[in-house]
């Protein structure tokens, strides 16, 4: 069964780490961007991130979710590269196009720090399977009602999508046009979407009751099958994150 | 005491002008399956939820009258409370999964979770429920890869896990396969035979025959009849009220195949062919 | 309907589930859309409608895991957006409860609002994270043709901002607001957070 995470099991370090840990890691690798916005230690963080991935064995799945990211990075540097307010200094020219100095730098920092954002939190969804990030949040105090959405979607969007596969098919086959011009195109949209609709929502109907019969609104407190996963050295790696950052803007303000 | 009493029981959904249920009054006793037939405006499926507290919690709408479920008065009580004493499972075997679990070992430890029992008696309870409905070769298999059958054994298990003094089938099968309805249908058979207390609603007149101890005739919201499977599909009545007796019972109406004493008609192939040799 | 029940925490089963079928909802309209090729992105129809059906709570909630969910399956960018997703939910749920789904007229203006909350939202986050633009080829291309034109930086990037969400919303809206009035009484009333049991 797809249930359309991107976790991909492997044995490391990083996979036995708590996932909380890795989510503030996640936090702590942006808000380190912004404290201190240079290069060179953005590019520092940068090479951390990537050892990370490597250590978690998850480099290479890291890379497709990169790639979603390049059109922003193109145009980041295109757009800051001729257009940004400071820009004076030439640097070069490819034919009439010029770059800028300083648009150019704007654009550096910020494709590195979409690189840091998309790496580290590529780490944390590749790393970690999302019951057990879920657990650990509810068991830190998320509802777990919220926990149960968050692990619902991942199963019934799968399913939508069979639902909307099936839908198309029977709708072509009574007529409906799905090519065409932008009318012909805009007027299909309803009758295809709309059976989706109905029918997740009657499921939806369907769906608490069950739930209410199983006690969902319980105002017990939960308990889990799963036994809790034991974290060694949890508190020392969220502690060393911790005083990075701390590090991180004593530097900036004293510095 | 009963374990169901119902009392003088109305209500009528949010927004419309009729009562669905209309002035209903019966008891259950403790190991029995009492079936419920009428056609589908009669007011089955409110009155399961009636019983099982959804009306009026979820749904919430006009109430009248007193349903109590061992001892608890169900308008007084949660959802949550209710569950613990009587179990639901209707049709469509899809959305009775959570969504939540990726194993059906899973699934039926939801209920579990929410009630707050301790992990370990959870194994214990989770297993014997997956023997009980077969279900254990696929303790591991993610719930919607199963057939609808399966699913549908893995919703009563689920259910049954929470240890419920009674359990509603409404139209179980209605949705399932030939094969799929058998497998159901074996598991009423063994719990009605280890004594459990079950409402069934069924459009399969055969089935209801074979199981139900009682069976509650129900028309546009009112109670028209509550008594044996005999004595119901043997009323010559029963047309207008949208029920056809079992194929065997209009076998015997056509032969004059009855009981001696009560001059009623025989409900079940078995006892048709016992009263034949009779005769 | 008592004021405070639009703003309730506590609560149905119907209307938490609610939010998974409309994260389902957005993910089908944005499929949709780019089955038919069509102009817009339409991935919040789901998140008006929830809006719609229950409340801004719920409309937020599933705003803001809707983009929670995109960031952990597909693109994490799209986490950025959480807030604008709860700006959405509440701006929707609240115009809805204050009568302005009554018709066509109305709910273009909700689409409009929509738009405009949603650009107003994300204008702050673009100039945080990416120097004001949004990553849309038609909103970064009016961002460039506003600041080569020396407007501000952030007027530039509300600009793009606008250009990518006021059409989009009004559609989204119009769409959702049809849907919704298609729907069954007695399926429409499970979601709502107010009623009463009645004594007969």
């Amino acid at each position: 069964m797809n249930t359309m995470t991107l976790y991909v099991e492997r044995n490391s370090p990083i996979h036995r780490l708590d996932p909380l840990v890795k989510l503030l890691y996640v936090a702590a690798s942006i808000l380190l961007t912004y404290i201190l916005p240079e290069p060179l230690y953005i590019g520092g963080i940068l090479f951390v991130t990537f050892l990370l991935l490597i250590i978690g064995k998850v480099f290479r799945n890291s890379l497709p979710i990169v790639t979603l990211s390049m059109f922003l990075i193109f145009s980041l540097v295109i757009v800051q590269g001729f257009f940004h307010p400071d820009n004076v200094t030439e640097l070069f020219a490819i034919g009439p196009l010029v770059f800028y100095e300083e648009g150019l730098y704007v654009a550096l920092v910020l494709v590195m720090r979409v690189l840091v954002m998309v790496g580290a939190f590529s780490l944390l969804i590749l790393t970690t399977a999302t019951d057990e990030m879920v657990e650990r949040l509810i068991k830190k105090g998320m509802s777990p009602k919220i926990g149960h959405v968050i692990l619902s979607v991942l199963q019934l969007i799968p399913q939508m999508r069979a639902t909307m596969v099936k839908i198309t098919d029977a709708q072509r086959s009574r007529g409906v046009e799905t090519e065409g011009d932008l009318l012909t195109r805009v007027k299909a949209f309803f009758p295809l979407i709309g059976p989706v609709v109905l029918n997740s929502l009657n499921e939806t109907k369907e769906r608490s009751i069950a739930l209410e019969m199983r006690g969902f609104d319980s105002p017990m407190k939960k308990t889990f099958l799963n036994e809790a996963k034991q974290y060694p050295h949890n508190k020392l790696i969220a502690g060393l994150i911790t005083g990075i950052v701390i590090l991180g803007i004593v530097w900036r303000v004293f510095g | 005491m009963s374990v169901i009493e119902v009392e003088n029981l109305k209500y009528r959904y949010p927004d419309t002008t009729t009562l669905v249920l209309d002035d209903l009054s019966f008891s259950v006793e403790k190991g029995e399956c009492l079936g419920i037939v009428g056609e589908n405006t009669a007011g089955k499926s409110t009155l399961c939820y009636a019983l099982a507290g959804l009306v009026p919690h979820f749904y919430k709408g006009a109430y009248g009258g007193k349903v109590t479920v061992n001892g608890l008065v169900v308008r007084e009580h949660e959802i949550a409370t209710i569950v613990e004493n009587i179990g639901l499972v209707f049709e469509n075997p899809f959305s009775q999964m959570t969504g939540a679990k990726q194993t059906v070992y899973g699934e039926v430890a939801f209920g579990l979770e929410n009630m707050g029992l301790p992990r370990k008696n959870m194994h214990t309870r989770i297993e014997k429920y997956l023997k009980l409905l077969d279900v254990y070769s696929v303790k591991d298999k993610n719930p919607f890869d199963l057939s609808g059958g399966q699913m549908q054994r893995v919703a009563i298990a689920s259910v049954l896990a929470m240890e419920p003094e009674v359990l509603i089938l409404d139209e179980p099968t209605s949705q399932l396969d030939p094969q799929g309805s058998k497998d159901v249908f074996k598991v009423i058979e063994q719990l009605t035979g280890k004594g459990m207390t079950i409402i069934l609603v069924e459009h399969k007149m055969e089935q209801i025959a074979q199981y139900a101890d009682r069976v509650l005739l129900l028309h546009e919201g009112k109670q028209i009849d509550l008594d044996t499977p005999e004595k119901i599909f043997s009323r010559l009545d029963l047309k207008e009220f949208g029920v056809r007796p079992p194929v065997v019972t209009s076998i015997a109406q056509a032969l004059t195949i009855r009981y001696p004493d009560t001059q009623l008609y025989p409900v079940t192939i078995q006892e048709f062919k016992r009263l034949e040799e009779m005769k | 309907m008592n004021k405070n029940s639009m703003w309730s925490l506590k609560l149905s089963t119907a209307a938490i589930v609610l939010i998974p079928a409309a994260i389902g909802i957005n993910y089908i309209g944005k499929l949709f859309a780019s089955l038919l090729r069509l102009p817009l992105w339409l991935d919040s129809i789901g998140t008006v409608l929830a809006s719609m059906l229950a409340g801004p709570v719920i409309g937020a909630a599933a705003g803001i895991i809707n983009n929670i969910i995109f960031g952990i399956t597909a693109d994490p960018i799209s986490t950025v957006y959480a807030i604008t997703s709860a700006a959405i939910g509440i701006t929707v749920g609240v115009m809805a409860y204050k009568g302005w789904i009554a018709s066509v007229q109305k709910a273009v203006v909700v689409g409009l609002v929509t738009g405009f909350v949603a650009a107003l939202v994300s204008t702050p986050l673009n100039m945080i994270f990416w120097g004001g633009q949004t990553g849309n080829i038609w909103g970064d291309a009016f961002y460039t043709f506003l600041i080569s034109n020396d407007i501000p930086q952030w007027l530039a990037s509300f600009g793009d901002s606008i250009v990518v969400d006021v059409p989009d919303k009004v559609v989204t809206v119009l769409i959702s607001y049809f849907i919704f009035k298609g729907l069954p009484n007695s399926l429409t009333n499970i979601y709502r957070q107010d009623s009463e049991i009645e004594v007969i």
